[in-house]
């Protein structure tokens, strides 16, 4: 309560203090109708720019984060695996991408490597050549079929650049176990195979949960960097918000406050999660 | 006899050698108009274009939607091609690396001819004409009346990134100091929060901004001082497309219908209720 009585006061005089330093006029009531709009021709409220922005966000984390924890186990057994050259693979892979600044990826892997590799497959014919039923699912799950090449460059890019993390956290969950672990169920006659799906990740599992759900809600947050290559999440359609409104304050707070709401949310899920496993 | 039959198989010969070269030509020729960017975007039935947010160019409306002088040419642009348009929104700092690599077919987007700018694209003959002008803050700058004066080593200038603006910065105030932004709005909350002297942008951003806050903002003076070209970006080596924008340019002028848009949304602000 304490806490945050005091956090609201600040809040309050860095509002106060901005208006008469700076004499920013506050309008707050440009901001609801970028979230939702009414729309007349079909009679209902429909999601607006910031709201679509949103959507977009988390269509991007949600498959970026899937991807890059398949990503991150298959890197991690590589890594801890008995084979040179699979660990050699692993090892260049998270090096690679560790040492690499994010914005650098972002660009590499649109102009390049998602140029290139596009136009070899011929996706955009395809693309186009889809049925109704099809591109609304699309649409709904993924990103609108125009704008599916771009988004599914940032996807690949971000499970790339999370993908590093995750292997680093995986394997060092299944390191932490401890080697009487591997001995024992050796000695009982399992396969490595075995070994590692029975006995070792069951318990490795309850170890990589919490530096993982940091790295997802890390994935959400990371996700704002692909607006610099035109995908149309929560800070791209904020920004191009303010150049046509110059309200600045109001939209920046406004997308802080929506990233916060979709990482604490996770981070309470995860909450939850960690403590069911315990009980089990 | 003989000589007029070796004539005859020699005469033979060239006629089918130049219709092979002929053919050949002929080869070429379609395959580059198959190729141009023209035909590709009759074939997909929609023309891609590449812009970016500038108020009034390019702006979102409270339903969402793009609207702006340059949304209005390019919806006509596809209307009379008889394809969709599809709007790619990017970074004014991407913007030709976007087009270069087929983000998109056509950059319309107040794009300034530059030299510098046409070794890398194409550009359309211009379509429209814009001017950099400049907008100054009271606290810092009052009684700056001209360029000079704000050509010193104490003043700041903003200006958007990448833009024609930063360049004219540059040239005519090369001894102030220039700060970059990415946007717009954020070199104009940089001017209102009086960190920097001045700002430089396409007319008619500063005198909207002058008028929106009087109390804070000035007019140092009242034309712009830059006249500039602008036209349609597209890639290189593409003769069939550059035609074509060029003919439609003459043809939409000549209608006046250019000059109309032009005229809507850069000196009156009935627009104005669209965005807020």
């Amino acid at each position: 309560m304490v806490i945050l009585g005091v956090l609201t006061a600040v809040a309050f005089w860095i509002a106060h203090r901005v208006r008469v330093d700076l004499r920013y006029n506050w309008d707050w009531e440009v901001i609801p109708q970028y979230l939702f709009r009414f729309d007349q021709d079909r009679g209902a409220w429909v999601p607006n720019l910031l709201a679509q922005g949103f959507l977009t966000t988390l269509r991007l984390s949600l498959w970026a984060t899937l991807l890059a924890t398949l990503m991150g186990t298959v890197m991690a057994l590589f890594r801890i695996s008995r084979s040179l050259f699979r660990r050699m693979v692993g090892r260049t892979y998270v090096e690679l991408i560790r040492n690499m600044p994010p914005l650098v990826l972002v660009f590499i892997v649109y102009y390049f490597i998602s140029d290139q590799f596009l136009r070899a497959v011929g996706i955009e014919g395809l693309l186009r050549s889809l049925g109704p039923g099809a591109r609304e699912f699309l649409a709904h799950c993924c990103a609108p079929v125009p704008k599916l090449p771009v988004f599914a460059a940032a996807v690949v890019m971000l499970a790339l650049y999370e993908g590093a993390y995750i292997t680093e956290i995986v394997r060092a969950g299944i390191q932490s176990i401890e080697k009487g672990q591997w001995e024992a169920s050796s000695a009982i006659g399992l396969t490595r195979w075995q070994q590692m799906r029975l006995v070792i990740f069951p318990q490795a599992t309850a170890r990589i949960l919490p530096p993982l759900a940091g790295q997802v809600i890390s994935t959400i947050k990371d996700s704002a960097i692909v607006s610099v290559i035109s995908i149309q999440e929560l800070t791209f359609q904020g920004l191009e918000i303010m150049s046509s409104t110059y309200r600045t304050f109001e939209i920046w707070i406004t997308i802080t406050a929506m990233y916060f709401m979709l990482t604490f949310a996770c981070s309470l899920a995860v909450r939850r999660l960690e403590i069911a496993m315990q009980r089990r | 006899m003989r000589r007029n039959r070796i004539i005859g198989v020699l005469l033979a010969c060239v006629v089918i050698a130049c219709s092979g070269a002929l053919l050949a030509a002929k080869g070429v020729r379609e395959e580059l108009t198959g190729q141009s960017t023209i035909e590709q975007v009759l074939q997909r039935g929609v023309l891609r274009v590449g812009m970016s947010t500038f108020v009034p160019w390019a702006m979102n409306d409270k339903q969402g939607n793009l609207v702006g002088f340059e949304i209005d040419v390019a919806r006509r642009l596809a209307q009379d091609m008889g394809v969709k348009v599809e709007f790619v929104p990017t970074k004014w700092s991407g913007i030709l690396p976007a087009l270069l690599t087929g983000k998109f077919d056509i950059i319309i987007g107040g794009m300034g001819i530059t030299p510098e700018r046409n070794l890398k694209v194409n550009f359309s003959m211009p379509y429209d004409y814009t001017g950099m002008s400049m907008v100054a803050s009271t606290k810092l700058a009052r009684g700056y009346k001209s360029l000079a004066d704000f050509n010193r080593p104490n003043v700041t200038i903003a200006a958007r990134i990448g833009t024609t603006a930063a360049a004219s910065a540059k040239k005519y105030c090369p001894r102030a100091k220039l700060r970059l932004f990415d946007d717009e709005s954020q070199a104009v909350q940089e001017l209102l929060n009086g960190r920097v002297h001045a700002l430089i942008a396409s007319a008619p951003l500063p005198a909207f901004q002058a008028l929106e806050y009087p109390d804070r903002l000035f007019l140092p003076f009242k034309e712009s001082f830059t006249r500039e070209p602008i036209g349609f970006a597209v890639v290189k080596g593409d003769v069939d497309t550059l035609n074509f924008l060029n003919n439609w340019i003459t043809v939409v002028g000549a209608e006046g219908w250019l000059k109309e848009r032009k005229t809507y949304w850069f000196e009156t602000k009935q627009w104005k209720n669209l965005i807020e």
